[in-house]
Parts: structure tokens; C-alpha cells; sequence
């Protein structure tokens, strides 16, 4: 049974506002150190943790979740590989501005898709009116 | 944990530095030709030096990954030789006539601005779109 404010959809929201956020940080970081002489570039990944965070609370309505909170969301951060310019540094100033506008935009979506969502729950509150 | 107004601050430690970058290439320009600075010698050219450094201090405290921001480590004096020019009319000529001038390179400085503009305009562009981000997650609560 799924009732209007089900909360793995809310939570993977989250998860997915809150690996927008992190990408966000990283590139920001890294952009910020374009010139600084043998800085590795830093992304986030989180596939590897993905499969045992994710199934569960999107699949099944009824399961319980609990990794709803920032901290079980699996991000890491490494470095990147890639090229090294000669002073050491491997920051690649396209591929961060990329990843900055794909994050914001993934961000946005999952704004919408939550916002549509908080809207229906207050519907229901205000009795339809 | 990383946050938006983290990543803010370490883009805005990042138009801090590049500023500075430009600052100290316009000086250069400006003193190519300064035959005398306060220690007598010729203006030497001055060097930039950038280090990483965690820009949410609290985080780093604690241990955790935040943004990363940039800071200006040092300026650093250029100990190439100085460039040599024949004139003898020159009151800082040397007894062979020679004067010496600063060790700048215009086309240089022209280069390293070029690089600290765009790098500054990339960490706006950024701050630009956290900013929109900020925007977009307050609008949840309308």
C-alpha cells in the first residue's frame, strides 16, 4: 500500500539533492584550485555502495527505510584520473564546469519532483481546498 | 559534510586568489622598467605561490571532506637575471655602460593574466550556479 507522502520516494529525493550538493562541492573545489601546482582533481562517486543503498527504497514501498539520512548515502570521494599538466595538476576546467551544470540540474529535478510532492501532501491537509 | 555555502567559500578563496594573481602582474607591468626599487637594485619580478586548504574549517576539524579552497601561500621574488641594457647616458648605468632592468617578461604577464581572468570568470560561472542551487532549495518551502 502506498499512502501520498511515501517516504522512500521523499528520501531518494533527498539522496539524489544531497549527491547533486557533494558533486557541486567537489567541482567547486577543484575549479578553485585550477592553478595550484600539483592538485589532484577530486570526484565524488557512489556506484559502488549504490546497488545496497538505492534498491530497497525505491523498489519496494513497504520495506522500511532507513538509509534515508545524508550520511548513509554511500558518497565518496576520490581522485580523479586523468591527465596531469606539468605542474602536477589534473584539474580539467570544461569537465568540472560539466559536471557543475549537470549537478544543479539534476539538483533542480529533484527539487521539482519533491516540491509536486510536498504540494500534493499540503493538498491533502487543506482538504482540497 | 559538504555543503553549498562551503563550496561558496572555497569559489570565493579562489576570485580572492586570482585577484591577487592579477594584481601582481599588473605590478610587473608596471615596474618593467624600474631601474631602482627600496633596496637599490632593479624591481625583481614577482611570483605567485597557490596551496589548497580546506575552506569549511569546522568540517576539517572534525576530520570530514568539505570544499576545498585555495589560498595565496607567498609572493615569491623571480631570481632570474636581471635583462641588460647598453646606455651610457643612464644615471643607473654600471661602469661598462650597461644598465640593468627588471628580469619582467611583458608577454609573460600578459599570458598569467590572461589564465587568472578566465580562471576567475570560471569561479563566478560557479558561484553563479551554487547560487542558483540556494535558490532553487528555498523554493521548497513556498
Amino acid at each position: 500500500m502506498s499512502d501520498i507522502s511515501e517516504s522512500s520516494v521523499i528520501s531518494a529525493l533527498r539522496r539524489q539533492m544531497t549527491i547533486s550538493v557533494a558533486k557541486q562541492v567537489a567541482a567547486a573545489g577543484n575549479l578553485a584550485n585550477i592553478d595550484t601546482p600539483g592538485y589532484k582533481a577530486k570526484e565524488v562517486t557512489f556506484a559502488d555502495t549504490l546497488k545496497g543503498k538505492l534498491a530497497p527504497a525505491v523498489t519496494n514501498s513497504t520495506f522500511p527505510t532507513k538509509g534515508g539520512n545524508a550520511a548513509n548515502t554511500g558518497i565518496e570521494i576520490k581522485e580523479a584520473a586523468g591527465p596531469e599538466r606539468r605542474d602536477g595538476n589534473t584539474v580539467q576546467l570544461d569537465k568540472e564546469l560539466l559536471t557543475m551544470g549537470k549537478a544543479s540540474g539534476d539538483f533542480a529535478a529533484a527539487q521539482t519532483a519533491l516540491a509536486a510532492k510536498f504540494r500534493l501532501v499540503r493538498y491533502a491537509i487543506n482538504e482540497s481546498k | 559534510m559538504s555543503t553549498l555555502a562551503g563550496a561558496i567559500r572555497a569559489s570565493a578563496t579562489a576570485l580572492d586568489a586570482e585577484r591577487t594573481r592579477i594584481e601582481v602582474a599588473v605590478s610587473n607591468m608596471a615596474n618593467a622598467e624600474s631601474t631602482r626599487s627600496t633596496d637599490g637594485q632593479p624591481y625583481r619580478r614577482r611570483d605567485v605561490m597557490l596551496a589548497a586548504q580546506p575552506a569549511q574549517t569546522f568540517e576539517a576539524a572534525l576530520g570530514q571532506t568539505g570544499a576545498v579552497g585555495v589560498r595565496v601561500a607567498g609572493i615569491v621574488q623571480d631570481q632570474t637575471a636581471f635583462r641588460r641594457r647598453y646606455e651610457p647616458s643612464h644615471p643607473d648605468a654600471d661602469a661598462e655602460g650597461y644598465v640593468s632592468l627588471p628580469n619582467v617578461d611583458a608577454e609573460q604577464e600578459m599570458v598569467d593574466m590572461l589564465g587568472a581572468t578566465r580562471a576567475y570568470q570560471a569561479n563566478l560561472a560557479a558561484i553563479g550556479m551554487i547560487k542558483e542551487m540556494v535558490a532553487k532549495s528555498l523554493e521548497l518551502g513556498k
